[in-house]
């Protein structure tokens, strides 16, 4: 079966050196969803880091050289919402030559987080959990107030076959990550981090589920260190399709 | 703490160790952020309303100079004076001058953010002027020598029993800790200075320009009696304040205290203008109007620009997960909280924030609650940017930061990052995890995990993922 | 220190620097507002009933005490149950002409000391002392209304001859006497009358302050337990008069 969608997969730099597995399972669900699904080489990180800490001229450097990377892709599909932020929200304001910029806007038009490509593109909301049991989910920053996504990864969960959504309280209340603000000022970012952990133990859910691996890692990092047993999980770790569907 | 400490970062780790002030904190912020929501989600107009105070403020700064001719015009058609502050010292001097000509030896203050930034009250002390503070919880923190913890509720920092001890030390009352008793023993003792004032001073939360007014708002009541009983009354405010006309002043009436407060309108909004009229019994004998720069005119063609819309709500405070946490005295400046790092920039400049920009995780709660849509996080990154590139940003980092640049525009030297990823951390690895790292990266791991690199990265596999189809 | 010219010169200075963020409009202004005012008061009076109602909901809401009446001559009786279950022995009023009937002898024969401000301006400084001191001692003032605001549940009170502001602050119970001409629907309207009040020249209201008061004094700053009546009236009280109050 295939739906004549393509998509690039734009990785992340901690997607890439420290959750490669949630890259597989993007590319094997994709295909089995009947998207071809590409990986365009040479990628290394959306500049994010660098932008945020206010290193422009390297971030910008960093934007122009990932752009020509996906100049071909139909679609671009990112595993976090805080670099698909960078890319729709930033590169274009990065790129100073007309061109680049209109190449930017162009690409940011294309780009996807993962849960918004599955529901807007892909057009499927309906999956079997790989995890069952009660699931909660945290809202991050980037993904719900700088691109206004929401939806998209509720729009799942609650059909997720075999699992049981639970409201997360203050599900849209920061995790305290926010890149290298969580060794700047890590007493602040861990007590923010313990705000945020008290009440996803509170849900009683089994799964925490997040797109940004900056969030998975913040919010994991604690539920490890306090031998939680919470599982951090990425969305597409939990999104199973059944066979002949 | 390691060297890699700022002032900031212990002030800020002090407040965390403060459990009583962590609890006032989280019932405070968490009962404002639930009274604004309920106030908005009851006003459907509210969204709408705010892109148009956005729009107002916007359009104000196109013809500040305009404005501002015609309010001061208004103002001296009153029979006002109106006096003109490029810094905090030449508004204490111009205060000051008052204050001395008038004769005044006691002052009363209605709550003004602007008369806190110019500190003002040290300067009137000195000039033999005593200043009482009449909002209640200025007051209290007035009584206490400290200075305010938010930019609504001053001494939101303070629990009952601290107050009642302090009313017993400083004015020999002894009461007990109930805040009903508590405010009767303020307004006791407040009257009597409101009567005995010479001279009164508050700040202006509008001026509208077509008419010469002053607008405050309260809820205690004190602006009113500020700006009627005694025979002086001085209002000092940021140039920023003037609004154009009474239709523009409706738009941010609608919206002001449901922000800050999730009240429809405070108590009392109170229109002043100019001194007493003929035929009127009550209202000052003189009134002056202190137009007020200190660092704001050269933001209308600066980067903060659109701080200067800033209605001083305190909504982004309430909602911020930073100030949440450590509460406002942590942040060491007159404004705290997410805009007050801006103002502080405007006021000190851009390398007094040098740390202080950084005390955000860019999450956008601010900018989401602000009642004219203020867009925080931006110009954080903005004056985030100008420290690096002013190199006020401290030289490790910045070499820090290059080489990871270097490192991410290289993907020769990219495709290294893995492999010596793996042979660094052998030694730190238990179980798939890491729970301590030397150095620098001690502040991760002192209160968090950190997962390995992995033992295969995606780009390291993506050649059998290829033949898989 | 510096004057106005340099200081405008300065902000004109910068202006020129740059056009601003995005194209922007202020408000629209009413074009005769006094006319807008007199055709606003029109319409509402059709509709008066349903604005009571509306206003009687939101002044509850932030606790003001809302009392009907028919006639003006049974307020004094309203004010009266007021004062006696609060204990209050003494009360000033607004001059007559402000307040649209006397009630003098109705509230003194009822037991309550009542002095009204006199209506003619008081220039002695020893005078107003007096008037000063006599308002602050009161238990209760009672004023007129100019504007009742469904919306919000609030009371706009202008300040004038005859009507000193200090009426509607000192004492710590407000009673405050209105009809329908008083009601308006929104704050939006509010500003039509603003706009309608400073028109002219001269001003069609040239006194010293315009007071909008929704409900009583209140804080919350210790411990964000809310008190009431700190600096200003610790109750307020609206009553409606259906029949009018004047003639």
């Amino acid at each position: 079966m295939t739906t004549g969608i393509r998509a690039s997969l734009m990785v992340t730099c901690l997607g890439d050196l420290f959750y490669p597995e949630v890259g597989v399972r993007i590319v094997r669900l994709l295909r089995r969803l009947g998207v071809e699904v590409d990986f365009p080489a040479g990628q290394t990180c959306c500049g994010l880091p660098l932008f945020n800490s206010g290193y422009h001229v390297e971030a910008a450097a960093v934007a122009r050289r990932t752009l020509p990377l996906f100049r071909g892709s139909q679609h671009v599909v990112v595993p976090s919402g805080s670099c698909a932020w960078m890319v729709k929200h930033e590169y274009p304001g990065l790129m100073t030559e007309p061109s680049l910029r209109a190449e930017a806007e162009a690409l940011a038009a294309r780009t996807y987080e993962l849960s918004q490509l599955l529901v807007k593109v892909v057009k499927r909301t309906r999956f079997t959990s790989a995890i069952p049991g009660r699931v909660t989910y945290h809202d991050s920053c980037h993904l719900r107030r700088g691109l206004g996504e929401s939806e998209s990864p509720r729009a799942i969960l609650r059909d997720l076959d075999g699992a049981e959504l639970v409201e997360l309280p203050g599900h849209d209340e920061c995790c305290g990550f926010g890149g290298s603000f969580a060794v700047r000022l890590p007493e602040v970012s861990t007590a923010i981090l313990d705000k945020k952990l008290a009440n996803v133990e509170a849900t009683g859910a089994r799964c925490l589920v997040a797109c940004d691996a900056g969030c998975l890692m913040q919010m994991g990092g604690g539920l490890r260190r306090r031998k939680s047993p919470v599982r951090p999980v990425h969305l597409a770790e939990l999104l199973e399709v059944d066979g002949g569907e | 703490m390691s060297e890699l400490s700022t002032p900031f970062r212990e002030r800020a780790a002090h407040a965390l160790d403060d459990r009583f002030l962590q609890q006032a904190l989280t019932i405070a912020t968490t009962k404002f952020i639930g009274l604004r929501r309920e106030a908005f989600d009851a006003f459907p107009d509210g969204d709408a309303l705010r892109d148009r105070a956005r729009e107002i403020k916007e359009a104000t700064l196109q013809r500040l100079d305009q404005h501002l001719e015609q309010l001061i015009d208004n103002v001296e058609g009153l029979g006002g004076r109106v006096h003109y502050a490029d810094t905090a010292e030449d508004a204490r001097r111009i205060i000051l001058d008052i204050a001395r000509r008038t004769g005044a030896r006691l002052a009363v203050k209605s709550k003004s953010m602007a008369t806190e930034e110019i500190e003002l009250n040290e300067a009137l002390l000195h000039a033999g002027v005593t200043p009482v503070e009449t909002d209640l919880g200025e007051y209290i923190i007035q009584l206490a020598h400290e200075r305010p913890s938010h930019i609504i509720a001053p001494a939101i920092h303070k629990t009952k029993g601290q107050v009642a001890e302090l009313f017993a030390r400083e004015l020999g009352r002894e009461v007990a800790a109930d805040p009903e008793e508590l405010t009767r023993i303020a307004r006791a003792e407040l009257r009597q200075k409101f009567l005995d004032a010479d001279l009164g001073i508050t700040g202006a939360n509008f001026a509208v320009a077509s008419t010469g007014t002053v607008v405050l708002v309260t809820n205690e009541g004190n602006g009113r009696m500020v700006t009627s009983l005694p025979r002086v009354h001085v209002a000092v405010m940021g140039v920023e304040k003037v609004v154009p006309s009474m239709s523009d002043l409706v738009v941010f009436l609608a919206i002001l205290a449901k922000s800050a407060t999730g009240q429809k309108l405070s108590s009392y909004t109170t229109l002043v203008q100019g001194p007493r009229r003929a035929g009127e019994l009550e209202g000052p004998d003189e009134f002056h109007l202190v137009l007020l720069d200190n660092g704001r005119v050269r933001q209308i063609a600066g980067q903060l620009r659109e701080a200067l819309s800033c209605l001083r709500c305190g909504a982004c405070l309430n909602v911020c997960p930073v100030y949440r946490q450590i509460g406002g005295h942590a942040y060491g400046y007159t404004y705290p909280g997410p805009i007050g790092i801006l103002l502080t920039a405007m006021l000190h400049g851009g390398a007094a924030v040098k740390d202080l920009a950084h005390a955000s995780s860019l999450c956008g709660a601010c900018a989401e609650a602000c009642p004219v849509r203020i867009d925080i996080p931006r110009m954080l990154i903005e004056l985030r940017k100008d420290n690096v590139e002013r190199a006020v940003a401290p030289g490790p980092e910045r070499v820090v930061f290059k080489a990871l640049a270097r490192l991410l525009t290289m993907p020769t030297l990219y495709r290294l990052a893995a492999p010596v990823g793996r042979l660094l951390q052998r030694p730190f690895v238990r179980d798939g995890g890491i729970r301590r790292l030397p150095l620098f990266f001690g502040e991760w791991t002192r209160s968090r995990d950190l997962p390995a690199v992995a033992s295969r990265t995606f780009s390291e596999r993506w050649a059998e993922l290829e033949r898989e189809r | 220190m510096t004057d106005r010219a340099t200081f405008l010169g300065r902000i004109r200075r910068e202006m020129g620097k740059t056009s601003g963020l995005f194209p922007a409009t202020t408000a629209p202004r009413p074009s005769h507002p006094r006319l807008i005012a007199e055709t606003l008061r029109r319409e509402l009076a059709e509709r008066w009933r349903e604005t009571l109602e509306r206003f009687r909901a939101e002044f509850e809401r932030v606790a003001g005490v809302y009392h009907r009446v028919r006639t003006a001559a049974e307020v004094p009786d309203v004010i009266l149950a007021i004062a006696r279950e609060r204990e209050a022995r003494a009360a000033v009023t607004w001059h007559p002409s402000a307040l649209g009937t006397d009630w003098r002898a109705a509230l003194t024969a009822g037991g309550l000391v009542t002095a009204t401000m006199p209506a003619a301006g008081v220039e002695a400084i020893g005078e107003r002392q007096a008037l000063r001191d006599l308002i602050a001692a009161a238990d209760l003032g009672v004023t007129g209304v100019d504007l009742a605001v469904a919306e919000t549940g609030s009371l706009v009170l202008l300040s004038g001859s005859g009507r000193p502001r200090s009426t509607s602050l000192l004492p710590p119970y407000h009673v405050a006497v209105f009809d329908r001409d008083a009601l308006v629907e929104s704050l939006g309207q509010v500003g039509v009358f603003l706009e309608a009040w400073h028109d002219g020249d001269p001003a069609a209201w040239r006194g010293g302050v315009i007071n909008v008061i929704t409900g009583p004094s209140r804080t919350a700053d210790i411990e964000l337990t809310l008190t009431r009546g700190v600096h200003g009236p610790k109750e307020v009280h609206a009553v409606f008069v259906e029949g009018g109050l004047r003639g």
